[in-house]
C-alpha cells in the first residue's frame, strides 16, 4: 500500500536564492504581524500579568502592573471555588471521545453518496452556527421540569410522573445536561472535518481494498482509520481545548449552578475580570494560564498517543 | 532691512488677521461628548434621542453621542478607561456605581454641580443611594421599588379562597394553600442571585440587620435563621418553582404568571407591559393594589443614575448633559413612556401620578409613581461585593437543596464576609 512521506523524514536540503527567502517571507509577514499582534503578544503579556497584581484601584489609577510572584497561583491554590471549577473543566473532557466517535462515525455515514445526504450534512452542521441564546431557550424547552425530556422519558415509562425535575436544577444532571449542548453543538462542526479528511482519501485505494475483498469493516480500519489520523488529531486537540474552554453554554443555561456543579474554569476566569468592578486581571491571567497548561500538557498527550499508536508517526 | 520689516510686518497682520478670524470660528466648535445607555435602546430611542435635542439646543456648544450597551457595558466601560477613550456620561445602577466608586473610576458629582442644587434636585435617600465614602457619585435617575405593587390573577385567587396579602407574612402563610387548591404558584420569590444577594432584602424589609454597629456582616441570629428556614421549608415542599434557583424571579414570575400558573406578582409595574404583549386577556382582568410589606413596613428598591468617569475629558459638559437627563421634567417624561419612579423630589406633586383609572399599568403607576422617596437598596453593598455575594448566594442555594442547615449557610456566610469584607 502506498504511504505518504513521514512528515519528520530527513529531507535533502533544498537551495533558495536571498530573492526567493525575501519573497517568502514577504508573503509570510501579513499573517506574522497579524499573529504577533492578536495572538503573541497577548499571550505574552497574559502570561505576565498572572505574576502581577493588576485591576481594580490600580487600573482605575493608570499604575503599572506589580510583580508578585507567585502570589495569584497561590491565592487560586487556597480557593475552593477555583479548584471546583479546575476539576469540572478538567471532567469536561469527557466529551471529547464521545464527541469524535460520534462525528467521525456520522461522517463515514454521510460520505456516501446517496439522494439526499447533502441535506443531512446541512442539517448537522446547523447547531453549530446556531446562537447561544437561542440554543438556551430551546434546551430550556428540552431540560424544564415541564419539558420535552421528562415528559418523552414519562411516556416511555422511565421516569413515574411524579419525579419529574429539572435537569438543569440537579447537582447530580446539571453538568451531564449542559455537556450534552456541548456535544451538540460541537459534533457537526467535527463532522465537516472528518468529511473533508475522508474526502481526500484516493478513492483508488478503496477500490484496490474491495477487489482484494475486503470487508468495509476490515477497509474501515485498514484505509480509513490510519489515513484519518492527522484528522483525528487535529480534532482530537481542538476538542481537548474546547471542552478545557467551556464557557457560552455554562453561563447561559446555569450560571455554573446548582452548587457550583457546573462551574467550569473558564467561568472562573471571566468571572474575575470581566464581572463587576473588583476584576482582578492578575488573578484572572494566573487561572488563565493555568488552564493554558493543562491544555498543553493534554496537547502533548494526545500527540504521544497518536504518535505512539502510529509507530512512530503522526 | 526695511524690506524686511515690511514683509514681517504683513506678516504679522496677516497672522493676526488669520486668528481673529478663525478664533470665533474655534470657539463655537462644539465639544462631543460620549453617553452611554444601559439596556434602553431600541426600545426608548425616541425618548433619548428627542432629550439629546432638546440639550444641544439649550447647549449649542455641546455635542452628543450617544450608544446604548447591554450584556458587556461594564467590560466595555474598563476597556474604555484602558484605552483612553472613556465615555462622559455612564448610565450605571447604585450597586456598579457603589462599585466603580470604591475602585477609583468616578469623580464625584458634586464637586461639579454644587451640593445644594443636588439636594433641591433630589429625594434625600435617592441621592444617599449614590453616595460612597460621603461624596456623592451619581445622578439619580429612574427608579423601581421591590415591593412596588401586587399585582394579582383574581380567578386563581377566588378558585384558591384567598384575599390579596396585606403583609409579607399574610402572603408566606398563602402560599401552600394557593399551591394546593390552584396548582398554580402562590408567587415566585427572588431566591438566588449571585449578581445582587437579593434574599438580603428580605431581612432588610423585615427590619433586620445586615451588619452590626462595627460594620461586621450580622446577618446570622435567629430572627434571621428563622425567615430563611420558611423560605427553605416551602421551597423544599415545592411551593416555589425550581427554576427560581436558576432564573431571575422576575423574569421567571412574568413568564408563569402570563401562563396561568403564577397567581401574585409583587414588583414594579413594569411586569404589567410583558404581560399585555404576551397575554392581553389576563393583562385586563389582572388587579393592581398595594404591595404587602415586610415587619419594618417600608419599600425597597433600586435606582439608575448618570455617572462621570474619572477618565472624562469633558467633566464640565458631562456634568451639564447628565442634571439634564435627570431633571424633574426630563424624568417625568420618561415616566409617560415606561412605568418608571422619577427620583427627583418634585415628582411628588406632579399631576401625571395623581390621576385615577382602571387600567391596570395607569393604576399601578398612580400607585407608586410618586414613591421615589421609598427607592432605598435597604443595605449598603459591602465592598469586594462580588465574592461576597456569590458566596452568599452559594450558601443560601446550599440550604434551599438541603446541604446545609439555614443556619450553617448564613453562619458560614457571615464567616467569610468578616474575613473578606473591604472596608
Amino acid at each position: 500500500m502506498a504511504r505518504s512521506q513521514p512528515f519528520n523524514a530527513r529531507q535533502p536540503r533544498a537551495r533558495y536564492s536571498l530573492r526567493d527567502t525575501l519573497l517568502s517571507y514577504g508573503f509570510l509577514a501579513p499573517a506574522l504581524i497579524l499573529l504577533t499582534l492578536f495572538t503573541f503578544y497577548p499571550l505574552a503579556y497574559g502570561s505576565y500579568l498572572g505574576f502581577t497584581e493588576y485591576g481594580g484601584a490600580r487600573f482605575a489609577q493608570g499604575l503599572a502592573p506589580k510583580w508578585i510572584g507567585l502570589e495569584n497561583f497561590r491565592t487560586l491554590a487556597a480557593d475552593p471555588l477555583f479548584l471546583t471549577a479546575l476539576g469540572n473543566s478538567v471532567k469536561y473532557l469527557v466529551i471529547v471521545p464521545v464527541l469524535q466517535l460520534a462525528s467521525l462515525s456520522v461522517a463515514v455515514l454521510v460520505n456516501k453518496n446517496l439522494p439526499g445526504m447533502a441535506f443531512f450534512r446541512a442539517a448537522y452542521y446547523i447547531p453549530v452556527v446556531t446562537s447561544i441564546s437561542l440554543a438556551a431557550v430551546m434546551w430550556d424547552w428540552v431540560y424544564n421540569k415541564e419539558g420535552t425530556l421528562n415528559w418523552a422519558l414519562g411516556v416511555l415509562h422511565l421516569i413515574p410522573e411524579g419525579s419529574f425535575f429539572g435537569w438543569l436544577n440537579n447537582e447530580q444532571t446539571a453538568f451531564w445536561a449542559v455537556m450534552l449542548v456541548t456535544f451538540w453543538r460541537g459534533f457537526g462542526y467535527y463532522m465537516v472535518l472528518y468529511l473533508a479528511g475522508l474526502q481526500s482519501i484516493p478513492a483508488e485505494l478503496e477500490e484496490a481494498a474491495v477487489l482484494d475483498g475486503a470487508n468495509s469493516w476490515k477497509r474501515f480500519w485498514s484505509i480509513t482509520v490510519p489515513l484519518m489520523k492527522p484528522t483525528i488529531l487535529l480534532c482530537s486537540l481542538l476538542s481537548t481545548i474546547a471542552a478545557l474552554r467551556v464557557l457560552e453554554e455554562v453561563l447561559v443555561l446555569t450560571n455554573g449552578g446548582p452548587l457550583n456543579s457546573t462551574y467550569t474554569a473558564l467561568m472562573y476566569v471571566y468571572s474575575k475580570a470581566f464581572q463587576g468592578f473588583n476584576f482582578d486581571y492578575g488573578l484572572a491571567s494566573a487561572a488563565g494560564l493555568v488552564v493554558a497548561v493543562v491544555a498543553l500538557l493534554l496537547s502533548v498527550v494526545n500527540f504521544r498517543l497518536f504518535h505512539e499508536s502510529d509507530g512512530g508517526e503522526a | 532691512m526695511k524690506q524686511f520689516r515690511k514683509t514681517a510686518l504683513l506678516a504679522l497682520t496677516l497672522g493676526l488677521g488669520l486668528t481673529a478670524v478663525s478664533a470665533p470660528a474655534a470657539a463655537q466648535a462644539p465639544t462631543e461628548i460620549t453617553f452611554w445607555t444601559w439596556y434602553l435602546s431600541p426600545k426608548f430611542d425616541p425618548y433619548i434621542k428627542q432629550t439629546i435635542a432638546a440639550f444641544e439646543k439649550a447647549n449649542p456648544t455641546i455635542k452628543v453621542k450617544w450608544f446604548d450597551k447591554q450584556d458587556s457595558m461594564v467590560q466595555d466601560f474598563i476597556a474604555s478607561v484602558n484605552l483612553g477613550s472613556a465615555p462622559d456620561v455612564v448610565n450605571l445602577n447604585i450597586d456598579e456605581t457603589g462599585k466603580a466608586a470604591q475602585n477609583g473610576f468616578l469623580r464625584n458629582v458634586d464637586a461639579l454641580t454644587p451640593l445644594a442644587t443636588l439636594k433641591s434636585t433630589f429625594y434625600p435617600q435617592t441621592l444617599a443611594n449614590f453616595t460612597v465614602g460621603g461624596k456623592v457619585y451619581g445622578y439619580p435617575w429612574y427608579g423601581s421599588l421591590n415591593e412596588g405593587v401586587l399585582l394579582y390573577n383574581p380567578e386563581l385567587m377566588t378558585k384558591a379562597g384567598v384575599k390579596a396579602p396585606k403583609n409579607m407574612t399574610e402572603l408566606l402563610n398563602m402560599v401552600k394553600t394557593v399551591k394546593d387548591k390552584t396548582g398554580a404558584y402562590a408567587w415566585v420569590p427572588a431566591l438566588k442571585d449571585p449578581g445582587g444577594a437579593s434574599f438580603l432584602g428580605y431581612f432588610s424589609s423585615d427590619g433586620l440587620p445586615i451588619y452590626d454597629a462595627k460594620g461586621n456582616a450580622a446577618f446570622n441570629s435567629p430572627a434571621h435563621v428563622a425567615i430563611l428556614q420558611k423560605y427553605v421549608d416551602l421551597f423544599k415542599g415545592g411551593y416555589f418553582p425550581e427554576d427560581a434557583l436558576r432564573k431571575e424571579a422576575f423574569q421567571l414570575a412574568t413568564e408563569l404568571y402570563a401562563q396561568n400558573r403564577v397567581a401574585m406578582i409583587v414588583g414594579g409595574p413594569q411586569a404589567l407591559n410583558r404581560i399585555k404583549d404576551t397575554n392581553p386577556g389576563l393583562y385586563a382582568k389582572t388587579v393592581v393594589t398595594t404591595a404587602p410589606l415586610g415587619k419594618a413596613n417600608t419599600q425597597t428598591g433600586t435606582s439608575m443614575g448618570m455617572v462621570i468617569p474619572q477618565a472624562s475629558k469633558h467633566p464640565a459638559e458631562a456634568a451639564k448633559l447628565a442634571a439634564f437627563f435627570t431633571n424633574n421634567a426630563n424624568q417625568i417624561a420618561f415616566a409617560k413612556i415606561v412605568p418608571i419612579i422619577p427620583t427627583t423630589a418634585a415628582a411628588q406633586n406632579d399631576p401625571f401620578f395623581k390621576v385615577s383609572s382602571n387600567d391596570p399599568i395607569a393604576k399601578a403607576t398612580a400607585l407608586v409613581g410618586a414613591s421615589g422617596r421609598f427607592i432605598n437598596p435597604g443595605f449598603k453593598a459591602p465592598g469586594n461585593s462580588d465574592d461576597l455575594y456569590k458566596n452568599f448566594s452559594d450558601n443560601i442555594e446550599a440550604a434551599l437543596l438541603g446541604k446545609k442547615t439555614p443556619k450553617a449557610a448564613l453562619d458560614d456566610s457571615v464567616k467569610f464576609w468578616n474575613a473578606n469584607m473591604k472596608k
